[in-house]
């Protein structure tokens, strides 16, 4: 009788936690849809922004431009540090570098926007620019890059390792063969949260990416990007209940865009993991 | 011991083993109950330094271990190993769990040197040239000392690649022959029929002795000179042990096979020697007959009677 009860509390608790992590969850999107849902119309997607109205077109696509940005180059540098981590980790080098990712990944984001600021925006003389924009998010996501890439070796058996080592393979070898398409999957899911930590970003972009109403365009310095946060943040502050509709209409783009990157990183994983689906650990 | 009808023809399917009686622990021959009235020798003593020296003069030794002491950081594992491994023999390492069979096996190819806080001291002899000391690329003395695993461990690449893999690394055949030389190993290993519409498939897709014979193939083709195999069918059911056993008698007349095993009965099985390893000590070495017959030490005696680990 005792277990009983006592199971029954349990089970509320977590029925509880898990209320409390889900139900948020609900509101905001279903609150941000039903909001936004008087705008949407094809004008909202393919019209630039004028003062507070007009559409999102130069937002949505200085978004993707900007995110382009991000995993070109936090993508490599991200994940063949994580590999060095992971692989050749016990040196003093790697210990450094460990230290400092973990540094890196503590300091606020509007600082990383600060200091990018002051150096490339003032002093290169970028001014606000889609490239600052993307060094900025770049060192931001940096080390949640390495350390998921890390922890994807590592979760790699070492049944595997040794197998390529035993064989006399070059550690390169194993690590390109052997290891990385056992730990993609979770390399891909990696990258792909960070896009999404850094499609959420406004602090780091606010400093250095600017604001603009016109479209991106090649020209990556000396001219402002639009992106879908500053929408959501700017807006809602005015008084004029059109740049309302277009917050929570940048608000739902956003999600809709998060939705698509999660979809588009399974797929990934899922064709990238063709000949581990079913390795018996 | 084993004599293959014919010539040593291993591409051929029909190849039949002919095996000489072994001793084995159900046999009238092997009456380990009466054996107590031995004195057998303590631990320490260097009786199996004779015993060794008789194995050596019934071969060539192939690998030789002197005075070959393993600690992982403080923890000595293995405290003074003389042992010699003949060539075209299989011998088996045998010994209570943690008496440091695997590490002894796996110092044989270098690679507890991926375990950090490894540091050996003595030789470790492949032709008399010491693998720690008197070799550049550590890369040649794995592919000339294969290793065989407890668990099947294939490549996440399709089955061709598994193979294909090692032999362009080490450069074994022409680009250009890489295909044919894949099926010749396969087909060595009795694989082929099974794999050759799917070699582009994933291996994790075969039955776990499918899994180990591709392992086995992916080893051989890297023409090694030696063999460790850890365990090696532990994890298979008994048909597949079988076939990797009969592999392993068939694979002599080429390489020398190192074997831990914790089946007394397969180091029975297919062993021409046996090398009993008790708390990091070499107690007792000789042919698996003389082992299975004439134990000198109890604690041998004991092991393989089932009294102990």
């Amino acid at each position: 009788m005792r277990r009983r009860i006592l199971d029954i509390v349990m089970w509320s608790l977590f029925g509880v936690a898990l209320a409390l992590v889900v139900l948020p969850a609900i509101d905001i999107i279903v609150g941000i849809l039903a909001q936004s849902a008087g705008s949407w119309s094809p004008e909202l997607l393919f019209t630039p922004t004028s003062g507070v109205a007009g559409g999102l077109l130069n937002a949505w696509t200085g978004t993707l431009m900007l995110m382009a940005l991000l995993l070109i180059m936090a993508a490599p540098i991200g994940v063949l540090g994580g590999i060095y981590l992971a692989e050749f980790g016990s040196q003093r080098l790697a210990q450094i570098l460990r230290f400092g990712s973990e540094t890196l990944a503590g300091v606020p984001s509007i600082i990383v926007g600060y200091v990018i600021y002051l150096v490339f925006v003032v002093k290169f003389g970028w001014s606000f620019s889609a490239l600052a924009g993307g060094i900025a998010l770049t060192i931001m996501v940096i080390p949640y890059i390495m350390r998921s890439t890390e922890a994807a070796l590592r979760q790699v058996p070492t049944n595997l390792r040794e197998g390529g080592t035993a064989l006399g393979l070059p550690p390169s070898l194993t690590i390109r063969r052997v290891l990385l398409p056992m730990a993609l999957p979770n390399i891909m899911t990696g990258l792909v949260v960070a896009e999404a930590i850094a499609m959420g970003e406004t602090a780091p972009l606010i400093y250095t990416a600017g604001w603009s109403n016109s479209l991106p365009t090649a020209q990556l310095i000396h001219q402002p990007i639009g992106y879908l946060t500053y929408v959501v943040w700017t807006y809602i502050n005015q008084p004029f209940s059109q740049a309302h509709q277009l917050a929570y209409s940048a608000a739902a783009l956003l999600l809709v865009l998060l939705l698509l990157l999660i979809g588009l990183g399974r797929l990934i994983s899922a064709r990238a993991s063709r000949f581990n689906d079913r390795f018996q650990v | 011991m084993v004599k293959v009808t014919e010539t040593m023809n291993l591409l051929s399917t029909e190849w039949e083993i002919e095996r000489l009686p072994f001793p084995r622990p159900d046999d009238k021959t092997v009456d380990r109950r009466n054996g107590s009235h031995r004195t057998p020798p303590p631990i320490e003593s260097q009786n199996y330094l004779n015993t060794q020296q008789a194995m050596l003069d019934q071969g060539v030794s192939k690998v030789q271990l002197t005075d070959l002491r393993v600690r992982f950081g403080e923890r000595e594992i293995l405290h003074g190993i003389n042992a010699r491994f003949i060539d075209q023999r299989i011998t088996a390492l045998i010994g209570p769990t943690g008496c440091g069979k695997t590490t002894l096996l796996r110092t044989l190819n270098r690679l507890n040197e991926l375990v950090p806080g490894f540091h050996v001291e003595g030789r470790v002899e492949l032709d008399g040239m010491d693998i720690y000391r008197d070799v550049r690329d550590v890369r040649d003395v794995r592919r000339r000392i294969g290793m065989l695993f407890q668990r099947p461990n294939p490549f996440p690449q399709s089955i061709e690649e598994n193979i294909a893999i090692g032999l362009r690394a080490h450069h074994i055949v022409p680009r250009g022959e890489v295909h044919d030389e894949v099926e010749r190993q396969l087909t060595e290993v009795g694989l082929w029929e099974a794999v050759k519409d799917k070699l582009s498939e994933s291996p994790f897709g075969l039955s776990g002795g499918q899994q180990q014979l591709l392992c086995l193939a992916r080893t051989l083709a890297v023409r090694p000179e030696v063999i460790l195999l850890d365990e090696p069918t532990s994890s298979l059911d008994p048909v597949s042990t079988q076939r990797v056993e009969d592999l392993l008698v068939a694979l002599k007349s080429r390489v020398s096979i190192v074997m831990v095993t914790h089946n007394v009965q397969q180091a029975a099985r297919i062993s021409d020697y046996i090398v009993f390893l008790y708390e990091g000590r070499v107690v007792e070495a000789n042919t698996a007959t003389e082992i299975f017959v004439n134990a000198r030490n109890k604690v041998t005696e004991d092991f393989l009677t089932g009294r102990m680990g």
